[in-house]
């Protein structure tokens, strides 16, 4: 019976590009998929072509190998995004003063950051602010 | 560097009840050299992720800058650098 086994595991290859890695782990996680990937692939091309008379599927092994190849050549180059961040050494070190501003808050009132240290209705003022600059898409 | 109206969407919808400010121009992203040129989709500057933890003096007690987008500083770690502020 022909079996497409070799050939299928190539479909077992998970992508994910933009995971935000919710522990101290290191992000190298990220790539464990897309090797696994690229593993079955190796097996799936070495079988379907290799011992292509217990597993057919060269045309097909051939057509997901080549989208597997760019799975893998997008996930990396994702990864490599990921950690493309500026080096920002003119930012506030630790203590160093941070520049002062004012800015729109949600509803347009501007918001300076002198009047985040200012008590809150009948509460004591806060010790510390904490500013997040947070890199986003909503 | 959203606008106050798509920030204030995003709070609603999040449940945020901080204080979430609009930078829209990156001026104080660019007074805090965070921006990140081109870093955004389509190629707009975006900020780099960043905290501060800052005391009424304006001194930084605590900071941290991600080397990777995808990670980003867990609640316990905040909280554990809040308490130390005497």
């Amino acid at each position: 019976m022909v079996t497409l086994l070799g050939v299928a595991s190539n479909f077992f290859y998970f992508l994910k590009i933009f995971q935000a890695v919710p522990q101290a782990i290191i992000p190298w996680i990220n790539l464990i998929l897309p090797a696994l990937g690229a593993l079955l692939l190796i097996i799936g091309l070495a079988r379907a072509f290799g011992q292509s008379q217990i597993y057919r599927g060269k045309i097909w092994g051939s057509i997901v190998a080549v989208l597997s190849v760019l799975l893998f050549a997008a996930s990396v180059w994702g990864f490599v995004q990921s950690r493309a961040v500026p080096r920002s050494a003119g930012a506030p070190q630790v203590g160093q003063r941070v520049p002062d501003f004012t800015l729109p808050d949600v509803n347009g009132q501007p918001v300076s950051l002198g009047q985040l240290f200012a008590s809150p209705a009948g509460g004591a003022p806060p010790k510390a602010v904490l500013l997040i600059f947070y890199r986003g898409y909503w | 560097m959203d606008e106050p109206a798509v920030s204030a969407n995003l709070c609603h919808k999040a449940g945020y009840t901080f204080t979430f400010l609009s930078d829209t121009k990156a001026e104080v992203i660019r007074r805090y050299d965070l921006l990140h040129v081109g870093g955004g989709i389509d190629g707009h500057d975006i900020s780099r992720p960043a905290e501060f933890l800052v005391d009424p003096s304006g001194v930084v007690h605590w900071e941290n800058f991600t080397e990777d987008i995808r990670v980003r500083p867990r609640a316990e770690q905040l909280l554990a650098a809040a308490r130390n502020i005497q």
